[in-house]
């Protein structure tokens, strides 16, 4: 965001068309300039392909589940879903069907199949916010800090996963298992946010976050 | 605005222990406490490193910079959340992990070097030390002992407990080391929160006898400090300890520090940087009643591991200088550190100079993350070479000179 922020014209500043060329080639020399490092991630993509076959019976092709049993993988950061998928490995998150799935893993195959899901599109939400809950969960976002960490609009990064457009259900799940501490929690952050949700809180935020766009 | 002040004012009232009149006390994590009203809608957040690490090929090594004569080198990768470093008498590279669960070991194994896990299942072992033929592991609450351990790496010893017990805090609950002059192994407990009155022997450095277990304070009001060595010439201990979050970019900084005598007072949670006072605890008592640091090193730097350098390696300059790591700052709108700095000082503990020793993992301050890694530990190979631990990408760096 603040990388393609640099390339705007200055205020007041004539867009010639030398200018518009220069700055696109600049655009271009920046791209491909970030697309270097993904070049090693390219390959881990495709392997991530064959390894997510498996993954999609329950959360869909390419990690668009629609089964509101099953979160929706897809666009996730990178960093969020080998974390996750660490944490299921390690034995500290624990989930009677993706424990085992995860039990095997290799480190590779953490990366491999978190830069699959990070490279496909997220789905846009299947629901819409109860119009009630639209300003309400706003609220609730800010004064409870998700936005310290998920981001401005709640799409994840780094470690942080994507929370727009999330299943509902799935959300009101997390939610109440981190309240209550059954929910394994990275640094106790998520835990520590969670106490100060009702049960109203969560089901608030649920439907609202649920609802935002994902991109 | 008002009322989020007003909300999180109630929050932090809340964490300070004062009861809700709604609900159970909520207390904000220990990095988000002592946040202000007016810093709800802050996007600042700690950073997280990759668990599975990240192998030597994937690095941007063209990026780090060294002074002329010196070369930077990969020495070890796949060490997930590597963080303090120790040498063991027969050279094996012994290293800790703080948000994982296991030591490793770098050996040679027929010319190839590999890093394994020795020890496995431990809480928060991010502290190791190697003396006589001893490993010593510092985990959340408690310091053991790995008897001969460089004998049995594939099967090691069952460990016996220096001490135990140590508070089960949340913050900074992770441990680092040194050994003594004196044989007694000195370590940190942190503050229990950012901005909190600390309880009895918490922000604190003390020493255990690992013969005796007898336990003594050295010094308090030291916030969190993750780095510590002894100054071979003056044999006084000196430590870098990170300051308090969300007064803003400019301050108070980081320090580095020394202890001129036992139960020296540094100045937590009342004073910060010596002449800074806190602004709810600095009502309490004045910064002229604490030891002042040594140096500034900065705000939100994060200096954690630091070293004096006594090899003959480098240039004769640098003999007794500190290498000190910088983990670099979240808590800043502007990012600084993820380098390791050299520091020179005299034998009376005075600063002649400080300059950057190894840089590059820095990209863009303000971006989010800022870097491509970042330092944790400096520890001294035999040879007189240095070596640095990166807890994002699990991977120890080589630093060595030659004319």
């Amino acid at each position: 965001m603040r990388a393609r922020l640099q390339f705007q014209p200055q205020a007041g500043e004539r867009k010639t068309a030398a200018g518009a060329i220069a700055l696109a080639a600049v655009f271009a020399a920046a791209l491909f300039a970030l697309a270097m490092p993904s070049a090693v991630l390219a390959a881990d993509i495709k392997a991530g392909e064959q390894k997510a076959q498996v993954c999609a019976a329950c959360h869909g092709p390419g990690g668009k589940s629609a089964n509101p049993m099953y979160p929706i993988l897809a666009g996730q950061p990178a960093q969020f879903t080998s974390t996750a998928l660490f944490e299921f490995r390690e034995g500290k998150r624990k989930n009677a069907q993706m424990s085992p799935m995860a039990a095997n893993l290799s480190n590779a195959d953490l990366n491999d199949l978190a830069a699959y899901f990070a490279a496909q599109p997220a789905p846009p939400p299947l629901r819409q916010t109860t119009p009630a809950n639209v300003a309400a969960g706003r609220d609730l976002t800010v004064k409870n800090a998700c936005i310290a960490c998920h981001g401005a609009k709640l799409l994840g990064q780094q470690q942080m996963p994507r929370i727009a457009g999330q299943f509902q259900d799935y959300l009101r799940a997390q939610l109440t298992g981190f309240k209550a501490g059954t929910r394994a929690d990275m640094d106790g952050t998520m835990s520590s946010a969670a106490q100060g949700l009702s049960p109203q809180d969560i089901d608030v935020l649920a439907d609202y976050l649920s609802g935002l766009p994902t991109q | 605005m008002k009322i989020n002040a007003a909300l999180t004012a109630a929050l932090l009232l809340a964490a300070g222990g004062i009861a809700h009149a709604q609900q159970a006390a909520a207390p904000a994590p220990s990095w988000q406490q002592g946040m202000s009203g007016d810093q709800s809608t802050s996007t600042l957040h700690p950073l997280a490193g990759l668990v599975t690490g990240r192998p030597a090929s994937e690095l941007q090594l063209g990026k780090l910079k060294v002074p002329p004569g010196f070369k930077v080198e990969v020495f070890a990768d796949g060490i997930p959340d590597a963080r303090a470093i120790a040498i063991g008498d027969k050279g094996t590279v012994f290293v800790g992990n703080r948000n994982q669960s296991n030591v490793y070991a770098i050996v040679s194994n027929g010319g190839k070097r590999e890093a394994k896990v020795i020890l496995k299942g431990l809480n928060s072992p991010n502290g190791v030390l190697f003396n006589k033929g001893t490993l010593y592991v510092a985990e959340r609450e408690r310091i053991l002992r790995y008897d001969g351990i460089e004998n049995n790496l594939d099967n090691p010893p069952a460990p016996k407990v220096v001490i135990d017990g140590l508070p089960q805090q949340p913050g900074h609950f992770w441990k680092t080391m040194a050994m003594g002059p004196d044989g007694k192994i000195y370590f940190n407990i942190g503050s229990p929160g950012n901005i909190v009155l600390p309880g009895y022997i918490q922000a604190s450095i003390s020493r255990v006898d690992p013969d005796t277990g007898k336990f003594e304070v050295v010094a308090t009001g030291v916030r969190n400090s993750v780095g510590m060595d002894f100054d071979p010439r003056s044999k006084k201990l000196w430590f870098s300890s990170n300051a308090r979050d969300w007064l803003g970019d400019e301050g108070p900084a980081d320090i580095l520090s020394m202890v001129k005598y036992k139960g020296e007072e540094h100045g937590y949670p009342y004073c910060h940087q010596g002449d800074m006072a806190d602004p709810i605890y600095g009502k309490l008592r004045s910064c002229k009643e604490f030891a002042a640091p040594v140096h500034k090193l900065g705000p939100h730097i994060a200096p954690l591991g630091m070293r004096f350098y006594t090899g003959s390696m480098f240039p004769a300059e640098y003999k007794n200088n500190i290498f000190l790591a910088q983990h670099g700052s979240w808590n800043r709108t502007v990012k600084q550190g993820y380098n390791v700095i050299r520091v020179v000082v005299d034998p009376k503990g005075r600063v002649i100079k400080s300059e950057p020793f190894l840089e590059g993992f820095l990209t863009d301050e303000k971006a989010d993350p800022p870097m491509w890694g970042r330092p944790v530990d400096v520890q001294q190979m035999k040879d007189g070479s240095l070596l640095v631990s990166d807890d994002y990408n699990g991977v120890v760096y080589r630093v060595s000179y030659s004319k």
